[in-house]
């Protein structure tokens, strides 16, 4: 499976692919998607142009324009979100979302009131997850002092070389294979406010060799004092994660734990049944998930909301039997 | 009865195709509802060995309409046979080769040598049509025939300004289709077989750097070193170099026809195009084929979704944009009563392109427009225009 819709909302607003004709929509309301399309990339255009046409509210002139024509925008200035789309058009060529980072941290003082940022939604019909190449993304904390969520898809040489904020809320990084290297630098991070902490580990045909003990310091509650939501999602190591945590000090702290889009299986799941942190959260999410019909069912019969829905069926080829996660290739 | 049906009583139907065919037992069933008499069957098998000759059956002012000669094995055979060579090269079968076949399901059989029996069979119904009594025929050997040929089918729609994706042409092996996706910084392709059918040897190939990445339902089997290729329904996805371009080679020798591919729009979480049935130059059903692979064709079991679905995501305007495309690519083919045309919007939903024309594309069990069925709605055309 794969992600085959962009974002329909993003830090509770609305979605909309902005371009010179739509303009810069209600901002209270509503967060623009700034995405290389394909006419653009027919005519040759990058997704820097794109986005300094936004930043201007000007037409970027082309070869079928004569004149540049200024919009009456709503200015670029006023949003507080902000989603990157696809960067290239599948030139074939390996483009790192670099200079997009870079053109963002240079956007800075024009953006002043930007809260919430995603970097990367991309569908596997524009580029497959795993492929899609990330860079440091540090100088952007430095740069959006502001920032409340940050969510990224794709691990392929992502860095947080350092990653300290003081107004940091949420932090999601979406893949198909995250390394020990990358959750190693985001777990050494200097985030206070941080209450949502989303890891999709994925699997280690795609890079992801994060192992339970990668992440003990966290398992062990020493980390981000204010985290209330924690998503290790989409991963292969789900059941050894479920072990861990059933008696993990950081459970104590959450009221939300989601492991959803993995490979959940009865194993894991009574371990987590038998815990008592466990059953003191508000929420668990297990939603793909691999165990029986019988355990999905004492499952929801713990006292918190409990989302064990989408069950999924083992495949068996030449006496292997095979999981998959909800999100590779 | 209306009059205008009493009135079309005295036009008999006449249908080319294969009598055990589904679609002819739907078209039969369609012609019942509008209380019109059975149309009458000449088997394919019947007219390639000469045991009917289409003068002998067709009366003045009979209705012909050719069906597709596919999904019949003794028929397949036969086209093989009729564009067999005799030539050394193990891509071409001889007769005699030809005449030992057994059917094997899901194989790959040369497709440029079918494609050459193909046009000899519609050479052949052309010929015996022009020898019959004064007649309507609602498909054309030679518009059938474009539609088949992949290369020549994108070019007329590309120079009569249908929107369709860029083709990377016919490359004769992997080398050279590496050579043009750098060329024209074109990262994924859909490789084709120039004249297979439905989706008979497709391959969506895509590399980026160092990765390549082939998803297909072909299914390489080795026999004694000797690569053998099947249709499969379970998609396979290849990443490593080496099977990918012997794959892409084994496409390659018998012609293949290339595509950039573009990126589909999704609806309830699966990629999807539609199939929309042109008749009488009026696009009419709209079937939706969902997917979770980049395959759509109806016949992988994919799902069949419910095309509002994707109506209601498409920005203003860019459905009807759609249809009017579809509508257009049909104007290629004016001699065809009807044709099924595919086509895809990008995932903002703003742009569309057409991916085919299919000549026998009205085959769409159930589906509905203005409460008929695509083969209704054709008998319906030809009433109108008596």
């Amino acid at each position: 499976m794969a992600i085959d819709e962009h974002l329909e909302t993003f830090a509770g607003k609305t979605m909309y692919d902005w371009n010179v004709e739509s303009g810069i929509q209600n901002p209270a309301t509503s967060i623009p998607r700034i995405a290389l399309s394909w006419e653009q990339s027919e005519a040759k255009q990058t997704w820097l142009d794109h986005f300094k046409a936004f930043l201007t509210g000007r037409r970027v002139a082309d070869s079928s324009q004569k004149f540049t024509a200024f919009l009456e925008d709503v200015q670029a200035s006023e949003i507080t979100g902000l989603v990157v789309g696809s960067w290239q058009f599948y030139s074939g060529e390996e483009d790192s979302s670099q200079p997009v980072v870079e053109a963002l941290v240079a956007a800075r003082e024009k953006l002043p009131y930007l809260t919430a940022l995603f970097l990367g939604d991309i569908l596997s019909e524009e580029n497959e997850i795993s492929w899609i190449i990330q860079s440091d993304v540090s100088p952007l904390f430095q740069a959006f002092p502001n920032l409340q969520i940050f969510g990224v898809r794709g691990a392929q040489d992502l860095k947080f070389s350092a990653l300290n904020h003081e107004n940091l809320k949420t932090l999601i990084v979406e893949s198909g294979g995250l390394a020990a290297q990358t959750v190693c630098e985001i777990l050494g991070a200097d985030l206070p406010e941080l209450e949502h902490l989303e890891l999709w580990l994925g699997t280690d045909e795609y890079g992801g060799d994060t192992t339970v003990a990668d992440l003990q310091a966290l398992l062990a509650g020493d980390l981000f004092p204010n985290l209330k939501t924690l998503g290790l999602r989409n991963s292969i190591i789900v059941d050894e994660l479920a072990a861990a945590l059933a008696g993990a000090p950081v459970v104590e702290r959450l009221q939300t734990l989601d492991l959803s889009l993995g490979i959940l299986t009865d194993a894991g799941a009574q371990s987590l049944l038998q815990s008592d942190r466990v059953r003191r959260l508000k929420k668990l999410d297990l939603h793909h998930h691999f165990c029986s019909a019988e355990i999905v069912s004492q499952l929801e019969n713990l006292d918190i909301e409990v989302d064990a829905s989408d069950p999924q069926v083992a495949e068996d080829y030449d006496g292997a039997t095979y999981r998959y996660v909800a999100v590779s290739e | 009865m209306s009059p205008s049906a009493s009135n079309f009583v005295t036009h008999n139907f006449v249908v080319v195709g294969n009598p055990e065919s589904r679609r002819i037992a739907l078209f039969q069933d369609a012609l019942a509802r509008m209380h019109l008499p059975a149309a009458c069957v000449v088997s394919y098998l019947d007219l390639l060995q000469n045991r009917v000759a289409l003068p002998d059956v067709v009366r003045r002012g009979d209705i012909v309409r050719l069906e597709s000669p596919g999904q019949n094995w003794e028929v397949e055979k036969a086209l093989l046979h009729l564009g067999a060579r005799e030539d050394e090269s193990e891509d071409w079968l001889s007769a005699r080769e030809v005449e030992k076949l057994q059917f094997e399901r899901g194989r790959i059989w040369p497709s440029r040598q079918w494609f050459c029996g193909l046009k000899n069979l519609l050479q052949k119904l052309e010929y015996q049509l022009a020898q019959c009594a004064p007649h309507r025929a609602t498909h054309n050997a030679r518009e059938i025939a474009l539609m088949f040929d992949k290369p020549l089918c994108h070019a007329a729609l590309c120079e009569s300004g249908v929107a369709v994706p860029r083709s990377l042409g016919s490359p004769r092996c992997f080398e050279e289709l590496a050579a043009r996706m750098r060329e024209h910084g074109c990262g994924r392709v859909f490789i084709k077989l120039a004249h297979g059918a439905g989706a008979s040897g497709i391959v969506a190939y895509r590399t980026y750097g160092r990765r390549h990445q082939a998803t297909t339902t072909v299914e390489m089997i080795r026999n004694s070193g000797v690569l053998f290729l099947y249709n499969s329904r379970r998609v396979r996805v290849y990443d490593d170099l080496k099977t990918i371009a012997e794959l892409i080679d084994a496409l390659c020798r018998q012609s293949v026809h290339v595509e950039e591919w573009l990126p589909k729009i999704a609806v309830g979480g699966k990629v999807c195009d539609a199939r929309v049935v042109v008749i009488a130059g009026r696009a009419q059903h709209a079937v939706l084929r969902l997917s979770q692979t980049p395959m759509t064709n109806l016949h992988l079991l994919n799902a069949r979704g419910d095309i509002t679905m994707l109506q209601a995501k498409l920005p203003p305007r860019s459905w009807d944009a759609g249809m009017q495309s579809c509508e257009s690519a049909m104007r290629l083919f004016p001699k065809s009563l009807c044709g099924g045309v595919d086509i895809l919007w990008t995932p903002d939903g703003r742009r569309h392109a057409i991916l085919e024309v299919n000549a026998w594309g009205d085959f769409l069990p159930g589906a509905l427009h203005e409460n008929r069925d695509s083969y209704e709605a054709q008998i319906a055309a030809l009433q109108e225009n008596l």
